[in-house]
């Protein structure tokens, strides 16, 4: 009886990730090419635009770039918990079921096609990606669904399939545009943060916050479908709804965090995966210190892609596949081996 | 709290027929086995009874309500299953599992108050698990783990108690641990219990009741006494059986054809 959760315990991890988090902004806001001075920017930005240049770095490139990655983060991170709860699957992850290779498709289709409406942020490369993501998982979902019903592998492994045709299709269309495109795509395409107005760090900000906000009002419903859809609603929880809306929720902020960054990938695997271990799987809490330390890690890891090969950057996406690609392989061996000894 | 079962049929997509009209009443407080061999359909009337399948024709009634008028957190007040042995891949302690019972009464928020605690903690007690609470469910054994899943089912104070082979997994001693919790629960909570099992032995010392269903999808219903006879299980079965008696129970002994000392 020691290890229920409390609302009392809750805010207490909660508090000490939102701590971390600060803490992990702070330092990150300080590491850069540019050496900055905390004195110079508490200054102010002076009395003529570009008379403090510390200033001017600081709240104008890597305050909003920090928040951006954190917002990325955070969104994924939840994602992930949502996915790998409705699939009962420690390795779900919306870079797993195929979101990727949709939002991608979505951004080369904009490329060639050369659409100029706009969406979020003005720019239609996201627009698209978001479109395309959202569209994926419904087609992951439909086509799990009708290969065998509503199994966990059936809807993992279309999951694998349209990844790999999307990808196919993508390459297809790389060789058909054009070497300057080339170059930003690509960038994109290995997921990289950037840059964005205000607007859009707000607009998006609002999505991911309200869309987690949505997920931890389900996260009891979580802890209960994690032992299939039967034993859920003997306990009171209908499955396909909560499946459905849990799902919605999850590729929604998903597909904002694509919009925002390109493809970060193993975010959604590496965060909760770590979280578990440390604070247990109760969704309750699992979701919101998921969300907040999924935010940290991935703006320790754009500092690193900022920092590591300067004055050039790295896109974000290759450090967080770098750190999450071996982490994917060894939880996979552990998870078959366990899967493998209860049958 | 009554269960009414009318004509009752169920086929799976493109089969057979495996359930063919099926009536029987429950009275609480009652212990009702449905017992028969591999195939007769017991897991799937048992599914029927818990609203996780809708029946073909025929009607299911719980307190003299159709059971598709409830909505599934109203029937989770009313029915806890215990099904076959499960372990979830997130490791979730015993005492979490157990407290997974309560989701058909918290609010919003989704915490535990301190009614559901002490439900919780009560049937950790009934069901002897509380020694083990704290850890996750792949580290225990089989007979463990399906107490821990019956302590769940009692911390959701349901009237009924549906279970599916209960005790295939547990030695002698857990087995009968199990069924003289599930009487204490007839008997001291009013609940009835409706429980799968292959073990006739177990239906026959505890068991009121006794739905006995055969391969052919026909069935026998009525108080377990009747119902268990020597010539109905060799029929229902096709295995022919010894039977001897001690206290009020009669209980059966399959006869293989290389029986010793025994003239056939």
């Amino acid at each position: 009886m020691t290890d229920l959760l409390t609302p009392r315990r809750l805010i207490s991890k909660i508090a000490l990730c939102v701590a971390a988090l600060a803490v992990v902004m702070f330092v990150c806001s300080l590491v850069g090419t540019q050496k900055i001075s905390l004195s110079a920017v508490f200054a102010g930005p002076g009395n003529t635009p570009g008379q403090n240049t510390d200033y001017d770095i600081f709240v104008r490139v890597r305050i909003p770039r920090i928040i951006l990655a954190a917002l990325v983060g955070a969104a994924l991170a939840a994602s992930g918990v949502a996915l790998q709860a409705i699939l009962r699957n420690p390795l779900a992850e919306p870079y797993i079921l195929g979101i990727s290779s949709g939002a991608a498709l979505g951004v080369m289709t904009a490329a060639i096609a050369g659409v100029s409406w706009s969406f979020l942020d003005g720019s239609p490369m996201a627009a698209m990606a978001f479109l395309f993501a959202i569209g994926t998982v419904w087609l992951v979902w439909f086509t799990g669904h009708l290969a065998g019903g509503s199994t966990v592998t059936s809807l993992l492994l279309a999951g694998v399939v349209i990844n790999a045709f999307f990808s196919a299709v993508i390459m297809l269309m790389t060789s058909l545009i054009d070497s300057e495109q080339l170059r930003s795509t690509i960038m994109w395409l290995m997921g990289s943060i950037g840059e964005k107005d205000f607007t859009t760090l707000l607009v998006s900000a609002v999505f991911i916050i309200v869309g987690i906000t949505a997920l931890f009002t389900i996260s009891q419903k979580l802890n209960v479908l994690a032992f299939g859809a039967g034993e859920a609603r003997s306990l009171g929880v209908n499955p396909r709804k909560i499946t459905l809306v849990a799902f919605a929720l999850a590729s929604f902020i998903t597909a904002v965090a694509v919009g925002l960054s390109g493809l970060v990938g193993f975010v959604g695997l590496v965060v909760p995966h770590s979280v578990r271990l440390v604070f247990g799987p109760d969704h309750r809490q699992l979701l919101p210190t998921s969300a907040l330390l999924g935010a940290a890690f991935v703006v320790i890891c754009d500092t690193i892609a900022r920092t590591i090969i300067a004055p050039a950057q790295l896109p974000v996406g290759v450090i967080t596949a770098i750190i999450g690609g071996p982490v994917f392989l060894i939880l996979l061996s552990r998870y078959s081996k366990k899967v493998g000894a209860l049958r | 709290m009554n269960i009414e079962v009318q004509k009752l049929r169920f086929a799976y997509k493109a089969q057979a027929e495996i359930l063919k009209d099926i009536s029987f009443c429950l009275t609480s407080p009652c212990f009702l086995s449905i017992a028969g061999p591999n195939g007769a359909g017991k897991t799937t009337l048992l599914n029927l009874l818990s609203g996780l399948l809708k029946p073909a024709s025929g009607s299911i009634e719980i307190d003299s309500k159709p059971i598709n008028s409830y909505s599934v957190r109203q029937l989770a007040k009313k029915i806890a299953v215990v099904r076959q042995e499960f372990v979830p891949v997130f490791e979730f302690s015993a005492a979490q599992i157990v407290s997974m019972a309560r989701t058909p009464y918290l609010g919003a928020l989704a915490f535990e108050t301190d009614a559901d605690r002490e439900a919780i903690a009560e049937s950790l007690e009934m069901t002897d698990t509380a020694r083990f609470a704290d850890r996750p469910l792949g580290h225990l054994s089989g007979g463990e783990r399906q107490r821990i899943f019956i302590a769940r089912a009692l911390a959701q104070q349901t009237p009924i108690l549906l279970l599916d082979e209960p005790t295939s997994f547990l030695d002698m001693k857990h087995q009968v641990g199990i069924y003289d919790l599930l009487k204490k629960m007839q008997i001291e909570k009013q609940k009835t219990i409706v429980s799968v099992t292959h073990d006739i032995n177990l239906a026959a010392q505890y068991s009121d009741m006794t739905l006995l269903l055969s391969a052919d999808g026909g069935y026998n219903f009525g108080p377990t006494r009747e119902i268990l006879t020597t010539e109905r299980i060799e029929s229902v079965f096709g295995v022919r059986t010894f039977s001897a008696q001690t206290g009020q129970t009669r209980f059966f002994f399959p006869l293989g054809r290389f029986t010793k000392n025994h003239s056939s």
